[in-house]
């Protein structure tokens, strides 16, 4: 497990080297100086601009720039925000907690029903229940999600009027946020209905990010389900005398798992691009807003952190999805592909 | 003057007979034929904008704001699907928004199949430190959220339709070189490649005359889902304020407009939602039946 683990970073280091190339380059290929822009409006004098030329290193030849860069990123230093002036690093952590409970719970509502959805379909395979499925998770695959949100948004909170309409938390509510997960920190907080307010507020958000994956992962898990379940060792395991729930759960599920998994782990990249729209659409302070609001804002070191941070959580969690391959199917892990 | 049939004319039927097979295949869809179906009348619609619509696109007609569609109350027939609230005709808009995903759709399913063949290709016939360069260029470009890079790729061009357009196909590239090389590799250990190679063929002869249209029928499939993909993202950009700009009736855009009236005047975003949606679904189920009929192989997976 070791070595494989081992192999898989080793072929990571050059893509690594490259995003940081990419973001490296992102500030030099934009238009404008990026110190006329920290400048803002009113503009500098030329012997003040010189001073900051030098301060950041930008009158140095390109290659250096790029080493400087490097080190600095090696040593945890992501630059500051244009804008605030903070550092990239700290904002992200601050912000990050907003998106992953986002995430986590768009990923949760999507398992949890597409997943069974999908396997009942394969088991009843031509049924109204099969076809239904498969036209509502086709549309929900179509669907763009921007326009998702604000349907939802119509509903839910104009219409019916049960959930509010942007944020994570009432303005009602002060409580320190030691966690930065609302649902955990609102619990923590002595506030009366706090944590009632934090789900009514995560809930159509979550709903909304949630539903593309879950049409992917009914479609995905009723084929998967359906090449397992038309194999010779399923027969053998019916012909043993295992009851029907056995043989779909411990016999065709199981094996049917793999490119289930590789779909789940494809979906984080999908959940963080939708938690963009997402969380500009329901004003989330996340991590997806903060990097549209920065684009517009040209907050470029922000960005340039920021498109690294992002890549890295991509490639972690691509990582960890070929490790749970070698945890559910040896095979891969002895061939080591 | 013979009565037998010269090769080019047994070349041409026995096109017409793969042609007929697939349509036989195709046929079997239902889903197939109605996206079909929608996506032929949405094209006769962009084609004829110019003939069917009852208005200017760009005219505000300042008398009649927010006028709602003409099923609802305080609709009227001169404007069917009502008006936007610089009162211009929704309908109008929503016929010249259709050449818009058709544009969109076109140019960068074109770019991606003309870059990720060329790339795909390369990369399968020099393997080694080529085709490391290559693969490893796209596993950069899929690390990031596709919408992110290509946000980021407009923030560097400039906010506008054509670049929205590069950005997407920069970020769907990747899927269809890894697709060109997967097939093409598997393709160059057959037999009649190596023939051809013996016969003297050269490099581009094998890859383009030889290798490619037998790897052409996923490709097909890539190339119609990216379409819709690229109509929703082009959309997601033009939304965030990052594709087509105003007045441009693209549809995504016509949404973004719409957003501040969703509580008030919800029918003004439920038209252009309803016609992406559509749209995109319409493109994905003939996708699917392209892929029933192209992959026998993978139908009996599918369905």
């Amino acid at each position: 497990m070791f070595s494989f683990l081992f192999r898989r970073v080793l072929v990571l280091i050059p893509t690594y080297i490259g995003i940081t190339l990419a973001a490296f380059a992102f500030i030099h290929v934009i238009p404008g100086d990026p110190i006329l822009i920290m400048a803002g409006e009113r503009g500098l004098p030329p012997e003040k601009y010189a001073e900051l030329m030098h301060a950041f290193g930008y009158d140095q030849p390109l290659w250096k720039q790029y080493l400087d860069y490097i080190g600095q990123l090696l040593q945890g230093d992501f630059g500051n925000s244009f804008v605030t002036g903070r550092p990239v690093l700290e904002e992200f952590f601050e912000l990050f907690p907003a998106t992953l409970e986002l995430s986590f719970f768009a990923l949760f509502f999507a398992l949890l029903i597409g997943i069974p959805a999908g396997i009942y379909a394969a088991v009843r395979r031509g049924t109204i229940f099969d076809h239904s499925l498969m036209t509502i998770s086709l549309t929900g695959f179509s669907m763009p999600l921007f326009w998702w949100a604000l349907l939802l948004i119509v509903f839910f909170s104009g219409y019916l009027g049960w959930t509010p309409v942007s944020g994570r938390i009432s303005a009602l509510y002060f409580f320190d946020t030691p966690t930065g997960f609302m649902l955990i920190d609102s619990l923590l907080s002595d506030e009366e209905g706090a944590f009632k307010s934090a789900v009514m507020h995560l809930i159509l958000p979550a709903v909304a990010l949630g539903t593309i994956p879950m049409a992917t992962f009914a479609r995905q898990s009723r084929s998967a389900m359906l090449e397992t379940l038309s194999e010779d060792f399923i027969k053998t395991a019916r012909a043993k005398g295992l009851s029907p729930f056995k043989v779909t759960m411990a016999h065709a599920f199981r094996n049917a798992l793999i490119p289930i998994v590789t779909v789940i782990g494809l979906s984080v990249g999908v959940l963080l691009g939708g938690a963009i729209l997402t969380e500009t659409i329901f004003s989330w302070p996340g991590i997806g807003k903060w990097m549209v609001d920065s684009i517009f804002r040209r907050d470029y070191p922000v960005v340039q952190g920021g498109l690294i941070l992002i890549a890295t959580i991509v490639i972690i969690v691509n990582l960890t999805v070929d490790m749970l391959y070698g945890i559910i199917d040896p095979r891969i892990r002895k061939k080591g592909h | 003057m013979s009565v037998e049939s010269t090769p080019n004319q047994n070349q041409q039927s026995a096109l017409m007979a793969v042609l007929a097979s697939f349509w036989f295949e195709f046929r079997q869809n239902k889903g197939a034929l109605y996206g079909l179906v929608f996506i032929g009348i949405l094209a006769f619609v962009a084609i004829f904008a110019d003939l069917i619509t009852p208005y200017d696109p760009v005219e505000q007609y300042r008398d009649v704001l927010k006028m709602p569609p003409v099923w609802a109350e305080g609709g009227s027939w001169t404007h069917i699907f009502g008006t936007d609230a610089l009162g211009r005709d929704q309908l109008s808009r929503m016929i010249y928004g259709s050449r818009y995903s058709f544009y969109i759709g076109s140019i960068v399913i074109f770019f991606c199949l003309t870059i990720g063949i060329v790339l795909g290709l390369i990369a399968a016939f020099n393997r080694g430190f080529i085709e490391n360069l290559i693969m490893r260029l796209m596993d950069i470009i899929l690390a990031f959220p596709s919408l992110l890079m290509a946000l980021a790729l407009v923030a560097i061009l400039g906010p506008s339709l054509e670049n929205a357009m590069i950005a997407i196909a920069v970020v769907f590239i990747p899927h269809f070189v890894r697709l060109t090389r997967a097939q093409a590799l598997s393709e160059l250990g057959k037999d009649y490649v190596s023939s051809s190679k013996s016969m003297g063929a050269s490099t581009w002869r094998l890859m383009f005359i030889n290798v490619l249209p037998n790897c052409m029928a996923p490709l097909i499939v890539q190339a119609t889902m990216s379409f819709s993909s690229a109509i929703l993202d082009a959309a997601a950009l033009g939304f965030l304020g990052m594709g087509a700009q105003p007045p441009s009736p693209e549809w995504g855009t016509m949404l973004a407009d719409s957003r501040q009236y969703i509580l008030s005047d919800p029918w003004m975003m439920g038209i252009p939602g309803l016609a992406i949606l559509f749209t995109v679904l319409s493109i994905n189920l003939i996708g699917d039946g392209l892929r029933d009929a192209l992959d026998p192989k993978m139908k009996t997976a599918k369905s």
